[in-house]
């Protein structure tokens, strides 16, 4: 009998019943980035590129301590990323040195606009 | 490997200083857009088709069915097929069971295990809805949590908790208030919040409302 | 798989392909299954091994959630069902009125029960 089977019986983003205080009514305009993320999302569910179901599995893959501590739309790309490789539509050098580039370049917009 | 400088996202579009996740998302997009997994304005388009979906439409149907018996038996029949009759089309290809609250039930939705909810007729959740009191409490002690809302229900009234966890969507058809029989349509859709249509409270009078403050 | 037997219609000897009539009914009861997948599951931990009733069939049949998570987009379609449980079978204890119920869709394969000709 193992001390750990529960952390994979129950998945890091299954809620029902758990113990939890008092609701918050929290509610937050979403960030452009975050809208872009969740069309996103869709677009790939509707070609069938990363379907819906497999985005909540992508979650859930994350282990508990991404899904406590990153926020909602942040889970969903980091998912993306992942799933995306495994795939082998992305490898993770691509992506990594797209992001890189994409960071530069708006440094450097950055550099442009404060002249 | 050539850059296409027409994939590359706006300055405008982004953060004033945009963080990692911004990054990663600009990122996906640009790449995935490059090799032609998807076309270049989709993103664009989805936007579009989201920012239209607002509780405004959900108001509009149940105020519909306050109105016209007809139209309810069918809403309650087949709820996307009488959402559609408004022009409200499910993009996510998701079903919709409309949920309709008597003096013996009253329901409310919740999503455990994600936060599914009727995004085609009511658009986006808010985040309490996404979190752990709200997932967690709502199968378990929804009498506490609807008091935590202001709404309070008495034992004889059975509370109906919807879980979502396939392709079927919830969407809670309030009572329509007492004293509200010479309104319009419309002024009855304003009465529906958002809040009403999830089952954390009640459709209520403005005075009822401001009563509570 | 269910025999033919329980797939052939009496009126016209069509028989029904594997998975394409609903094992169960609404008014049946059902209980859900005890078992633990690894990696993804859309039956959720709380309602295991719970006895409810079917209150409705979804149709029509759809994928299995479970292989949907992995990439299934197409096949292996089974029928959901929409069950009644009271929560004072889920929570012990359960402080609120004993009227309380959950309403939650299940996939065929977690329901057990007395099926359609059994």
């Amino acid at each position: 009998m193992t001390q750990t089977e529960h952390l994979i019986k129950q998945l890091p983003t299954e809620l029902g019943g758990l113990d939890a205080g008092p609701i918050a009514r929290v509610e937050h305009v979403l960030e452009p980035w975050e809208k872009r993320c969740h069309a996103l999302a869709d677009v790939l569910d509707f070609h069938k590129i990363i379907n819906t179901e497999e985005k909540r599995r992508g979650v859930e893959a994350l282990g508990a301590e991404a899904v406590g501590s990153l926020s909602y739309y942040e889970r969903w790309i980091v998912a993306f990323a992942n799933i995306l490789f495994q795939k082998a539509i992305l490898t993770p050098d691509e992506l990594a040195r797209k992001m890189d580039e994409v960071s530069a370049r708006y440094q450097s917009e950055i550099i442009a606009c404060e002249r | 490997m050539t850059e296409h400088a027409h994939d590359h996202t706006p300055a405008a579009e982004l953060s004033a200083v945009p963080g990692y996740y911004e990054i990663m998302e600009t990122a996906v997009r640009e790449l995935l857009t490059e090799k032609r997994l998807f076309g270049p304005g989709e993103i664009r388009r989805q936007i579009e088709v989201l920012d239209s979906r607002t509780p405004a439409l959900g108001a509009k149907v149940v105020a519909r069915a306050w109105v016209d018996p007809a139209f309810r038996a069918r809403l309650l029949a087949n709820g996307r097929r009488a959402c559609e009759e408004f022009g409200i089309t499910f993009y996510d290809d998701t079903d919709l069971i409309v949920l309709e609250n008597t003096d013996k039930v009253h329901n409310l939705i919740v999503c455990t295990l994600c936060s599914c909810y009727p995004r085609p007729v009511l658009g986006l959740p808010p985040d309490w809805y996404k979190l752990k009191p709200y997932r967690a409490r709502a199968v378990k002690d929804p009498r506490t949590l609807l008091a935590e809302f202001g709404t309070v229900i008495p034992d004889d009234v059975e509370i109906r908790v919807s879980d979502s966890t396939a392709m079927v969507r919830y969407l809670v058809l309030p009572q329509r208030p007492a004293g509200t029989d010479a309104f319009t349509e419309e002024q009855l859709a304003a009465l529906v919040t958002r809040d009403a249509m999830i089952g954390v409270v009640k459709a209520e009078m403005p005075e009822a409302k401001e009563a509570l403050q | 798989m269910e025999s033919i037997d329980a797939n052939i219609d009496a009126r016209t000897g069509v028989v029904a392909a594997d998975g394409e009539l609903p094992l169960f009914k609404a008014g049946d009861e059902v209980s859900v299954s005890v078992r633990y997948p690894i990696g993804h599951f859309r039956v959720p931990n709380y309602v295991r091994g719970k006895r409810g009733i079917v209150e409705a069939v979804i149709v029509p049949p759809a994928i299995n959630n479970e292989e949907e998570g992995y990439g299934r987009n197409a096949g292996n379609k089974r029928h959901y069902y929409r069950v009644a449980i009271p929560l004072t079978e889920l929570w012990q204890g359960y402080a609120g009125s004993a009227n309380d119920s959950l309403r939650i869709e299940i996939f065929e394969s977690w329901l057990e029960g007395r099926r359609r000709n059994d």
